[in-house]
């Protein structure tokens, strides 16, 4: 088993639904704005009269769940390690508060939780919603134009296997060869 | 108390030689206005580390000015900034007393001695960065995390640390068969601690201007440098600019080899800055473009730490001994410039380039200004470090002398 996502960020409206049902989920903090899941805004190309309006998108974005993570190679006492399903997890007994993992991880996905005064990260809601035996995210769930489909990629048909097998996608900063498994749709 | 502090003495003495047992001999100094100055800008420091401290308690990281996107700030450049030191005088005092390069050997003990010094200062920092310290001594043992550089950097120092205090222990009992012993155990294991803070920063792939080789490698090199201009620095204190000649040879001989590091030293950053603009890959160039472009490299970096004591040991055939210990003082106010940028530059590049909220202009290059409570723990830390020295040079015998043996 090993959990992915595939975006279809052109879809995206930025309404940032996805953001508040992070939030309230995973019991982000107040304050805490953009940490745990964001939606990146690209700037559109050109001047006036010629602006590229396809140049403007949105790209939702979280952690990565790298199959090949920075963050949990450099963590000293193991507290960034990979749960069942691959996901890059954090057990917060462990977690010392170096802050080495937010300077690796290249997609600046990790912050500090003031709850558990710890570094925290995504986890595709594999400790609240997973667990309860639900089969979303609940940015996937609360998702108004479909962008995100989350599955096992292991399971030929899964829906986001039989998406990732007809579309093409790309991964971010695929060059580090972090191997990360959000994939964007294109 | 003090009966009791010198009962303690008293004890030690008996296994080490003392200079006194009496700890109010502390409070006895010269009271030159140099002296004056130097004990009033510690106690500051040592006040202004109580109120740093204090904050830190209360507000946590909260009180420091890092950030998400700049984690780490002067708190870490301060901690390299003192290990740097220490592994420095380590190897410095090394090549006198364990490879027998006799010119050299009069400052081993004095080196070895600012070498645990600067480290237990560099220590009491990161514990007060780090933000579970006593999780960390658990965890660093029971769930290691072998791939790690921070966890390699912590086994080492902390090896380092005992390896250097024993042989600080055979020193002063004038044993350098096991001095020597412990010396070469310490040597190596503080380099390859050392290089391994490098590694720190040099396995971080996705910050292109820090991955890869250079900084093992450039920590050993300004090691060395700042090794030097410490003892530059601790010897123009202690005999007031007016060396003995057995001194004056030795620094001499230091002065030519910090001639030869900070040549070395040139050569890296010259190459440093070339590679990472050649080619033009944007986050690296842009980054090095950046940082060319900024004060604290020219004024802080090259020129304070580099070119003001090359110059004069260039211009002297090293033998300008006195300006080079004031040229070493400036010398460590560059290194503490390349500790910080180090650190401040590997973080410059924003990892995320899109913008997050809609009224923002996209991501640039990230800022971060230290709080007055990192400011203050510090200078703080700098405080301890002299007070520390100043405790060892008063009560111990630090030369090699043979009126002292």
């Amino acid at each position: 088993m090993r959990y992915g996502m595939a975006l279809d960020y052109k879809n995206c409206i930025n309404c940032r639904a996805c953001e508040v049902a992070c939030k309230e989920e995973n019991g982000v903090e107040l304050g805490a704005r953009k940490h745990r899941i964001w939606v990146g805004v690209k700037e559109v190309e050109g001047e006036w009269p010629n602006i590229n309006i396809a140049s403007s998108t949105f790209e939702p974005s979280q952690c990565q769940q790298c199959e090949n993570a920075p963050c949990q190679e450099v963590c000293p006492t193991q507290a960034t390690h990979y749960a069942p399903g691959g996901i890059v997890m954090v057990d917060a007994s462990k977690c010392i508060l170096c802050t080495y993992c937010m300077v690796a991880c290249p997609y600046d996905a990790r912050y500090v939780n003031d709850r558990t005064e710890t570094v925290d990260k995504c986890t595709f809601c594999s400790d609240t919603r997973l667990a309860r035996g639900e089969t979303t995210t609940a940015c996937q769930a609360t998702c108004p134009t479909k962008v995100r489909t989350f599955g096992d990629l292991d399971d030929p048909e899964s829906e986001i296997s039989q998406l990732l097998n007809v579309r093409d996608h790309f991964t971010l900063k695929a060059h580090l060869g972090t191997k990360p498994k959000l994939f964007y749709l294109i | 108390m003090f009966a009791l502090a010198e009962k303690g003495m008293k004890q030690i003495e008996k296994i080490i030689p003392m200079r006194h047992t009496d700890i109010r001999e502390l409070f006895k100094f010269e009271r030159t206005p140099l002296n004056l100055l130097i004990a009033f800008i510690t106690f500051i420091f040592l006040i202004l580390f109580v109120v740093g401290f204090i904050n830190y308690l209360r507000f946590g990281h909260h009180a420091y000015g890092v950030y998400r996107e700049h984690p780490w700030g002067l708190m870490i450049a301060m901690y390299i900034f003192f290990v740097v030191s220490s592994t420095g005088l380590c190897i410095m005092s090394a090549i006198g007393h364990v490879f027998e390069v006799k010119v050299l050997e009069p400052f081993s003990k004095r080196a070895i001695h600012g070498a645990l010094v600067t480290l237990i200062s560099g220590f009491i920092v990161i514990l007060l960065e780090v933000g579970h310290p006593f999780r960390m001594m658990l965890y660093n043992t029971i769930s290691p995390g072998l791939t790690s550089a921070i966890w390699g950097m912590g086994v080492l120092y902390s090896l380092y640390l005992i390896f250097i205090a024993v042989e600080f222990f055979f020193l002063l009992r004038h044993d350098h068969k096991w001095a020597k012993r412990f010396g070469i155990f310490g040597l190596v294991v503080g380099i390859a601690a050392h290089s391994n803070l490098g590694a720190v920063f040099g396995f971080l792939v996705g910050r292109p201007v820090a991955n890869g080789i250079y900084y093992p490698l450039y920590f050993i090199l300004t090691a060395m440098v700042t090794g030097c201009y410490l003892i530059f620095l601790m010897y123009g204190f202690k005999y007031k600019l007016d060396f003995p000649e057995n001194i004056q040879k030795t620094l001499i001989a230091t002065a030519k080899i910090l001639g030869l590091l900070l040549a070395i030293l040139l050569f890296f950053e010259i190459w440093k800055a070339l590679t990472s603009i050649y080619g033009g890959m944007y986050d690296r160039s842009a980054t090095a473009i950046h940082i060319l472009k900024s004060s604290s490299f020219w004024i802080g970096e090259i020129f304070l730490g580099i070119l003001v004591p090359f110059i004069i040991i260039l211009f002297s055939s090293a033998r300008a001994i006195k300006p080079l210990v004031f040229a070493s003082f400036t010398g460590m106010i560059g290194i503490f410039y390349m500790r910080y940028d180090l650190v401040n530059d590997t973080q410059l590049f924003p990892m995320q380039t899109l913008k997050i909220t809609e009224y923002q202009l996209p991501p640039s290059f990230i800022h971060y200004t230290p709080s007055m409570t990192e400011i203050f723990i510090a200078l703080g830390a700098i405080g301890i470090a002299i007070t520390l020295y100043y405790i060892g040079d008063k009560l111990l015998y630090l030369e090699n002398d043979p009126e002292n043996v």
